[in-house]
């Protein structure tokens, strides 16, 4: 399962909180356990004490009974010269064992009994030195004989190895409470430092793993990217290649239209040649005109860089050229002059513009001025504000009557409305004075002027 | 180590010195026999033979000090072996009074009985009809103190020694190699001190051990031992091994579980094979583990074989330790088998060898070489 950042962050921190209470456990235990030390230290004084008291006391003693033994078997009596210092080191031994065990309560009757074996131990002493100085040698034997010292001696003994015992049970329990806390210091530190190694190692390993992801994740992206630019790379080369040969294939429609257009224009003129009604002959003349006028704009197409669009200065120059040209052939010598702006329309409406300008042009050439009256007629395209343009076409003739009939058979009239209407545009007719104007207002950008 | 102590504790050391001090002189009609310590080699059975005693009945006398259990064992072995053997057996009872023993050996003598064995709590009283009846030609044996023709003795530093050995491997296979240890000793019987010396020995062997208390009951009874061990509870609450005479030891046990501080764990071990003492070990589950015995119907049978064979003229033992077997729960029955059939035993020399060991050699021919100083093979 992928591992978010959040997690990452959440792991972190549960990871540093138990490192922190295994360090926490670590200091916390270590001190805990210097207390307890101390106080085994203090108790281990204590027990060594009273271990080398009672250990003194039976020294003196034997002391005390050796040098006894020394006047009696030989009666010199410098073997009496510790014998004196032996007894008081005796009882004051006694006095620090008695006050070292006072807060034992276990301890008081072996202690009492001690007290008083060793009491009659210095009497019976003290007896057969004074019997001895009295030179009562039997009377000093005879009590020796019973055995009484001896008896006395080994109780006590009985008395100093318990008391040792004690004490050295005590320093036993207390270097073993020390071995065993040191066992578990050793024990916590290492259970802790398992716990950081684990924590650490966790916290590596959550890392490596996350950038292990992020970098696996950047890898892929970038794989995807990397496809995905191939994919748009060749997709755009495809549409290259098809807009291409799109656009060939889009000149040769254009330039077979054209040329089949040019070619219905010839039959048209060649019909009107072949006969010889004059009405019939300017109505193919018309209709020649309105064909080449449709023809010109495919001509252009195939040409053009851009289908969509036709640059209307470029398309109405060939157009009013030519049909100057076909009205000079016509006798005519009116001068047809034009002022063009650079402004592009869409192809359709280009074609519907085409015939509005020859209908409106042709008109002005037959009926503007008499018969072997020269004119003028001006043609100007301009771009207006809001993406509209505006073609006027306007003559100093003789003008046109207001209600008077439209001249000619009415058909021109009719294909400028039609036309008018696929421009989308507004179509006026102003009187002069003289002369005519036609004037379009239409729209030369947007979306309804780009076929689809 | 244990020949010096064993030197020291010879058993009857001060008693018998003063017996044969010069000033003490016994008028002897005959041989005064070996009177300085002697250190005899094994018995050889194969020895030559010698005459058979002239003028003697095959009669085998018993003066018994008392009916102690011990000493009825001996009773047992002799009357077996005599059965045996074909000779007549009678046995008198002494009572504890060593006079009543040595008018005993003074009738055994006028009936020119061919071997006697005798026990005795005064020796200097049975001493002159002991010789007598050696000078005659019988064959004596006597349990513990010499004159005789055939001595026998508990070897008693083995026998501390064996006690010791036994409680030194509990220790070690059950407690750990540590046991607080406390030894009841007796101090009023000098020759039993090499018991005392083997297992201060031994014990000083384990690190582990710590003798918390070595001292001698006063009296040597099991009230004794319960007064004592009392005193040793009071400054030493807890003990795990108890060792001593089974008497004072069987009083520790009673100290010990008045005061609770019994444990089945614990091993207290005796000597002298106690009735008491052996029916605790019997019990199997409390703190008595063993009783050092020695096989009192065993020895007693080797002597009576003994006796036979002196009066068919052939060679006997001049000494004889009846050597200390550590009864535990383990060999009771066996041990009480063999008490009941010392014959079997005796005729099993593997057996034999486990309960009695035999020096020296004597017999009709060469009686003058009787034993009459205090014999030990533990002396060097």
């Amino acid at each position: 399962m992928p591992i978010s950042s959040r997690s990452v962050m959440q792991s972190t921190f549960v990871f540093l909180v138990i490192g922190l209470v295994a360090l926490l456990s670590i200091v916390a235990t270590t001190f805990w356990l210097g207390e307890r030390a101390q106080g085994y230290f203090n108790l281990a004084v204590e027990a060594r004490d009273t271990r080398g008291a009672a250990v003194d006391l039976r020294n003196s003693m034997q002391t005390a009974e050796a040098s006894q033994r020394g006047f009696l078997l030989t009666g010199n009596e410098i073997y009496l010269s510790p014998y004196d210092t032996a007894k008081t080191e005796g009882q004051r031994k006694l006095a620090t064992l008695r006050q070292l065990l006072a807060p034992y309560p276990e301890a008081a009757v072996p202690v009492q009994r001690l007290t008083s074996l060793l009491a009659d131990k210095f009497d019976e002493l003290d007896q057969t030195i004074t019997l001895k100085r009295a030179r009562h040698d039997d009377e000093a034997l005879a009590i020796m004989r019973t055995n009484k010292g001896k008896a006395i001696s080994d109780e006590a003994n009985v008395f100093f190895s318990g008391i040792v015992k004690f004490a050295d049970d005590r320093l036993t329990a207390g270097v073993e409470e020390q071995r065993t806390n040191a066992g578990l210091l050793r024990l916590v530190s290492a259970i802790g430092g398992l716990v950081i190694i684990a924590v650490v190692g966790g916290a590596a390993f959550v890392l490596l793993r996350y950038t292990r992801e992020l970098r696996m994740t950047r890898d892929e992206v970038n794989a995807l990217n990397a496809e995905l630019e191939q994919r748009v790379s060749e997709r755009t080369v495809d549409l290259v290649a098809s807009r291409d040969r799109a656009q060939v294939l889009l000149s040769e429609v254009n330039h077979r239209v054209a040329n089949s257009l040019a070619l219905v224009s010839s039959l048209v003129g060649l019909q009107s040649k072949a006969i010889s009604d004059k009405a019939a002959k300017d109505a193919l003349a018309e209709t020649q005109d309105r064909i080449f006028a449709i023809s010109l704009v495919h001509k252009r197409l195939y040409s053009s860089n851009d289908v969509r669009v036709v640059t209307l200065d470029e398309y109405l120059k060939g157009l009013l050229d030519h049909l100057q040209t076909s009205m000079r052939g016509d006798g005519q010598s009116t001068v047809l002059r034009y002022d063009l702006a650079p402004v592009q329309l869409g192809t359709d409406a280009s074609i519907n513009l085409g015939v509005v300008v020859t209908e409106w042009v042709t008109n002005a050439f037959k009926y503007a001025y008499p018969v072997g009256t020269a004119g003028e007629i001006r043609v100007r395209l301009r771009a207006l504000p809001e993406g509209r343009a505006e073609l006027v076409v306007e003559d100093d003739g003789v003008g046109r009557a207001e209600g008077a009939p439209a001249k000619g058979t009415g058909l021109g009239s009719r294909i400028v409305s039609a036309m008018a209407q696929g421009l989308g545009g507004t179509i006026a007719y102003e009187p002069r004075t003289p002369g005519t104007l036609a004037r379009a207002i239409f729209a030369v950008s947007g979306a309804e002027d780009v076929p689809q | 180590m244990r020949n010096r102590t064993a030197r020291r504790g010879i058993w009857f050391g001060l008693a018998f010195s003063l017996l044969l001090a010069p000033g003490t002189a016994i008028a002897q009609d005959g041989s005064p026999g070996i009177t300085t310590p002697t250190v005899f080699p094994p018995f050889k059975a194969d020895a030559p033979t010698c005459h058979t005693p002239a003028g003697l009945t095959r009669t085998l006398g018993y003066v018994q000090e008392n009916d102690r259990e011990f000493l009825e064992g001996v009773n047992l072995g002799l009357s077996t072996a005599a059965r045996d053997r074909g000779l007549a057996y009678q046995r008198v009872l002494a009572n504890s009074d060593a006079q009543q023993a040595a008018d005993e050996l003074q009738a055994f003598l006028a009936a020119k009985t061919g071997a006697v064995v005798a026990t005795s709590s005064d020796p200097d009283v049975v001493r002159h009809g002991i010789q007598q009846i050696i000078w005659s030609g019988g064959f004596v044996g006597t349990i513990v103190p010499p004159p005789a023709t055939l001595l026998l003795n508990a070897p008693q530093y083995e026998t501390g020694k064996v006690l010791a050995d036994t409680a030194i491997a509990y220790i070690n296979s059950k407690l750990g190699g540590k046991a607080i240890v406390v030894l009841l000793t007796q101090d009023s019987m000098q020759y039993l001190t090499p018991r005392f010396e083997a297992m201060r020995h031994e014990l000083g062997q384990l690190p582990g051990v710590t003798i918390v208390a070595d001292i001698a009951p006063n009296p040597v009874t099991k009230e004794g031992g319960f007064a004592t061990m009392n005193t040793v509870l009071t400054a030493t609450p807890n003990v795990d091994v108890v060792l001593g005479a089974d008497s004072v030891v069987l009083g520790a046990l009673q100290a010990l579980r008045a005061a609770g501080k019994d444990r089945p764990d614990q091993f207290l071990g005796g000597i002298d094979g106690e009735p008491e003492a052996v029916a605790e070990i019997k019990t199997g589950d409390g703190p008595y583990k063993a009783s050092i015995a020695l096989s009192s119907a065993v020895f007693g049978y080797a002597m009576g074989q003994s006796a036979a064979d002196w009066l068919d003229g052939k060679s006997v033992p001049q000494a004889m330790d009846a050597l200390p077997i550590a009864l535990s729960k383990d060999n009771l029955a066996q041990y009480a088998a063999d008490q009941a059939n010392p014959g079997a035993v005796y005729a099993d020399p593997a057996r034999r060898d486990v309960y009695i060991k035999r020096y020296g050699n004597i017999c009709y021919d060469t009686r003058d070489q009787y034993v009459n100083f205090p014999w030990s093979s533990e002396a060097n």
